[in-house]
């Protein structure tokens, strides 16, 4: 067991987890934050993705202690007062998503990289995004609602 | 939620419900559920394909501080009812029924078998107590191919069949099988493979089970496509009466047919529960989910066909070997389907179908979207090869084919009738579309320029949910119930027994409903996953888009004149002169007179009533299926074949479906973009892969390849909407669909493309090392 503190989603949060625990588990078991999802536990699928100081992680592929004293955003920290973020809101009227259990990670892996590459297209959007799988959608309608909100960005 | 403005909502592509959740991780799924008390199982697991079972130590496993229990398999056989699989006995099957324990006990079949379930504290506990539980185990020769397990000197896996034989042999002869044969200009001969391969939702199995000794109940939150099913498995299993077996089910993960019922493991899951008095979760992890959850496919197929000069297949003659896997379900029932569907829809004039299943030790063969689908594979493919051989334009060889439409519909060889089957339309629509002249000048420029373009082109007929049946619905798949109710809030409230895990029901049967008892969206809400409220019902076989659309319909119907009648008590008038719009009840001509339905629905729940008024806002509705008919259509891929490293890219992918009246356009083209991105994976990607020793090779996203953002293409879908059937319900099914008709395309495309070469292709999986394979055996230079 280590103490640890970190911050999640802008506020400061402490535990105790054994050293070998998860963030993935940290997150979902200790601090209640279940919107974070555990897809394969090996790092391939993305469902686990979270954002860790401005960039996107891998949750089942990091220890909860490496995560003490960071800056950890999850699905959870993005609409805060329940009122849906610009992609949120764009992946809704983009129907990008079906039985949603991918969802969380692909969020978090475009809300990263389009903060880093707002004018981003089709393909690069792909290929930032070929690191999670979705298993339902085939992803025409959530590249759709990537593009969709980045264009809604650009247009602020 | 913002109110949406439509003037109808069935038909207009109408933003999920469900998304508000989905998107802000407010989602609900079986792992998020945490009770007081609740501990952990964690499975211990066979490492080999074969072998017996000597002895299970648990002492060391049992001596972990936070290990609570250990139950091995054979202690589980003394607190659960020994029976067949319970999807097997639900579905009425009486061929060999293999007698098998919830876990191992003498015997292992599979790698991944489980012997023994630990429950912990914690999952991490759980699996530190499988690591000190020790197994012995007597290796026996593993049956790891279809053909070793039809041979009589094979060691059966289960002692009561005595072979391993899932399913005996049978043959069925439609019309003149041999006269057609022996008249026929040619007689062509194929073997056929399709490759193993699985599911894959992204959340696997998984339940929380809670005994309650008190009240004698169990409740189990289940990750399934039927509470009910669930229910009835773990009351058969348990022992218990189904009225003490409540199911809860949230958000679902995807499931695809795995899901269906309960699992080995979910049942000795509960069984945990009860015997240690606390709820006990267990989700599977990846690994688990891909060696032990279920497989399916690995088919293997002799076929002849019947045909004249002019491209006219006659008749067909197919020999069926099914690999089960190691525990046999779905994999023994699934050839009848098969063989009813192979005439797909092509007027054969005779057609013999033979079967026989394998019992081998792999993970048992599951349902799988579409489950039938390899014989739309291997019909699809032996067109093509026909056309090859005879000079033919894949389309051209179709619309030879294709049965006419006419009234009373053609029926199939095997008899159903193709009623409402716009294969012809969307053929001719995928031409257009498509313009195969411009592309075979484009694919003949490439060539010379050494690049390999390919067009390939498919069809098939999805029974979602079929023809009528002369007999009328029946068994697990028939008759669709719903409850609906005006609730004291004035909330149109539908119990429905489907269990969505990605179809948006909560968004499509809301538009019915509101569309019909006319209420606004908002105000219909979809009750799902509580046995002891929603009636019975299972999400698969692509039925609910007619069999629960039409009974939200006709219930909807029934339960708003149900309304009418009273309000026009209240309001004085007469319920012929009622209507309902927006939310309001009003004398027609008289707009002023208007009352809220919730209005309506307070004054029902106000109890100032006397027995004369009937104030039970409420009905139970049931729906036959209407007319029913089939969904159906035609899709085309290009592709690029790169010679030199074997990668395939699809480069354009066009469907053109007919599903009928669309519910909800959005929801229909996810459904059919979903299929075919598992159909390019399954062909490009996926395989289930074991070893010669049954090792199974595959128990990662790192060997188990999953088609990505970058494999899958824009797919451009048009919806052919051109026989109405019903006065009602005109809405059918497209869950199939796509994975159905998607691996025929791709692999009819890369034939295509690889015919400089010569390649004649006779199996589904072609991963690059398997392109070059086939080019290197036709040119012995490359």
């Amino acid at each position: 067991m280590a103490d640890i503190t970190l911050r999640v989603n802008g506020a400061t949060r402490t535990g105790s987890p054994e050293a070998r625990k998860t963030l993935a588990d940290f997150l979902r078991d200790d601090l209640d934050l279940t919107g974070t999802h555990v897809g394969c536990e090996h790092g391939v699928c993305g469902a686990c993705t979270v954002i860790i100081d401005g960039r996107a992680v891998r949750s089942c592929l990091m220890l909860a202690v490496q995560a003490a004293d960071r800056e950890v955003t999850t699905i959870e920290g993005l609409a805060p007062d329940g009122e849906l973020g610009t992609l949120q809101q764009a992946m809704w009227d983009s129907h990008s998503f079906q039985c949603g259990f991918c969802t969380p990670g692909f969020i978090m892996q475009a809300t990263a990289f389009l903060s880093d590459h707002p004018d981003a297209g089709e393909q690069q959007i792909r290929e930032a995004l070929s690191g999670n799988i979705c298993r339902c959608t085939g992803y025409q309608s959530i590249i759709d609602g990537v593009l969709l909100a980045a264009e809604r960005n650009r247009e602020r | 939620m913002t109110a949406i403005a439509a003037e109808r909502y069935t038909g207009a592509s109408i933003k999920r419900s469900e998304d508000p959740r989905i998107l802000t991780g407010a989602g609900r799924y079986v792992d998020d559920i945490k009770l007081p008390g609740m501990l952990h199982a964690a499975f211990v697991r066979s490492p080999m394909a074969h072998a017996r079972v000597l002895s299970v130590d648990v002492s060391a496993a049992l001596a972990l501080p936070g290990v609570v229990a250990v139950l091995t398999g054979a202690e589980l056989e003394t607190m659960t009812v020994p029976g067949p699989d319970a999807l097997m006995a639900l579905m009425g099957w009486a061929g060999p029924t293999p007698e098998f324990t919830l876990l191992a006990t003498d015997t292992v079949r599979l790698v991944g078998d489980p012997v023994a379930v630990v429950v912990a504290e914690s999952r991490y506990l759980a699996e530190d107590g499988c690591e000190l539980v020790e197994v012995e185990y007597d290796d026996l020769p593993p049956v790891v191919d279809a053909a070793f397990a039809l041979d009589p000197g094979s060691p059966p896996l289960f002692a009561n069949l005595g072979d391993n034989i899932a399913r005996t042999h049978s043959r069925h002869e439609f019309g003149d099988v041999s006269a057609t044969f022996a008249n026929a200009d040619r007689v062509m001969g194929f073997h056929i493979d399709v490759h193993r391969h699985q599911n894959v939702p992204m959340e696997g199995r998984g339940c929380v089970a809670d005994y309650d000794a008190g009240h004698g109940v169990m409740t189990m939150y289940a990750a399934t496509q039927s509470v009910h099913v669930t229910r009835i498995a773990v009351a058969m299993r348990l022992g218990m009466e189904q009225d003490k077996v409540r199911v809860l089910a949230g958000d679902i993960g995807g499931s695809f047919g795995l899901k269906i019922g309960a699992s080995r493991e979910e049942l000795a899951v509960a069984a945990a529960s009860r015997a240690i008095g606390r709820p006990v979760k267990w989700v599977e992890d990846r690994g688990e989910n891909l060696t032990a959850s279920g497989q399916a496919r690995e088919e293997s197929f002799d076929v002849r066909a019947a045909v004249s000069n002019d491209g006219a297949l006659l008749g067909l003659d197919v020999k069926m070997v099914i690999d089960t896997g190691s525990y046999p379900g779905m994999g023994a029932m699934v050839p009848d389907i098969m063989e009813a569907m192979l005439p797909g829809p092509y007027k054969l004039a005779a057609m013999g179908f033979e079967s026989t299943g394998a019992i081998t030790n792999k993970a048992p063969y599951v349902a799988y979207r579409g489950p039938w689908a390899s014989e739309t594979f291997v019909r699809e493919r032996v067109l093509n090869l026909i056309a090859k051989d005879l000079g033919l334009d894949p389309v051209e060889i179709r619309l030879r084919n294709v049965a006419p439409r006419t009234d009373p519909p053609a029926v199939m060889i095997t008899g159903r009738p193709l009623v409402g089957v716009t294969t012809r339309e969307s053929l001719e629509r995928v031409a257009q579309l498509v313009d195969f002249p411009a592309f075979r000048r484009r694919q003949a420029e490439a060539r010379a320029q050494g690049r390999y373009l390919g067009i390939g082109v498919a069809t098939f007929i999805e029974a979602a949910p079929g023809p009528r049946p002369p007999e009328g619905p029946s068994g697990p798949m028939g008759m669709e119930s719903m409850r609906l109710r005006l609730t004291e809030d004035g909330i149109v409230a539908l119990f429905t027994g489907q269990m969505p895990h990605g179809q948006s029901h909560q968004t499509t049967l809301a538009q019915i409903a509101a569309d019909e008892f006319g209420v606004p969206f908002e105000q219909v809400r979809i009750v799902v996953g509580d046995t002891d409220v929603v009636p019975f019902g299972l999400t698969g076989g692509s039925r609910s888009a007619t069999m629960t659309g039409g009974v939200a319909l006709h219930g909807a119907r029934q339960l708003k004149a149900k309304v009418l009648d009273f309000a026009a008590y209240l309001m004085e008038a007469s319920a012929q002169d009622l209507l309902i719009t927006d939310g309001n009840v009003w004398v027609r001509g008289d707009p002023a007179s208007a009352i809220t339905v919730s209005e309506v629905a307070r004054r029902a729940a106000s109890g100032q009533f006397g027995a004369d008024v009937d104030t039970t806002l409420e009905v139970e509705a049931t729906f036959d299926g209407g007319e029913g008919g089939w969904s159906g259509g035609t899709h085309c891929a290009i592709v690029e074949v790169d010679a030199g490293t074997g990668i395939v890219k699809v480069e354009r992918y066009v469907a053109v479906e007919d599903c009928g009246a669309l519910i909800n356009p959005a929801v229909v083209e996810g459904q059919i973009r979903g299929g075919v991105a598992q159909g390019i994976g399954a062909v490009l990607l996926e395989r289930s892969a074991y070893g010669e020793d049954g090792s199974f090779q595959s128990a990662t996203f790192m060997d188990y390849l999953m088609p990505t953002a970058c494999d899958v293409p824009r797919i451009e879908i048009e919806h052919l909407e051109t026989v109405p059937l019903d006065a009602d319900v005109n809405f059918r099914g497209v869950g199939e669909g796509g994975m159905i008709v998607a691996p025929p395309t791709v692999v009819n495309a890369i034939e295509d493309a690889l015919s400089p070469f010569g390649v004649r292709i006779y199996e589904q999986h072609l991963p690059p090392a398997r392109i070059l394979e086939l080019i290197a055996a036709m040119d012995p230079g490359q």
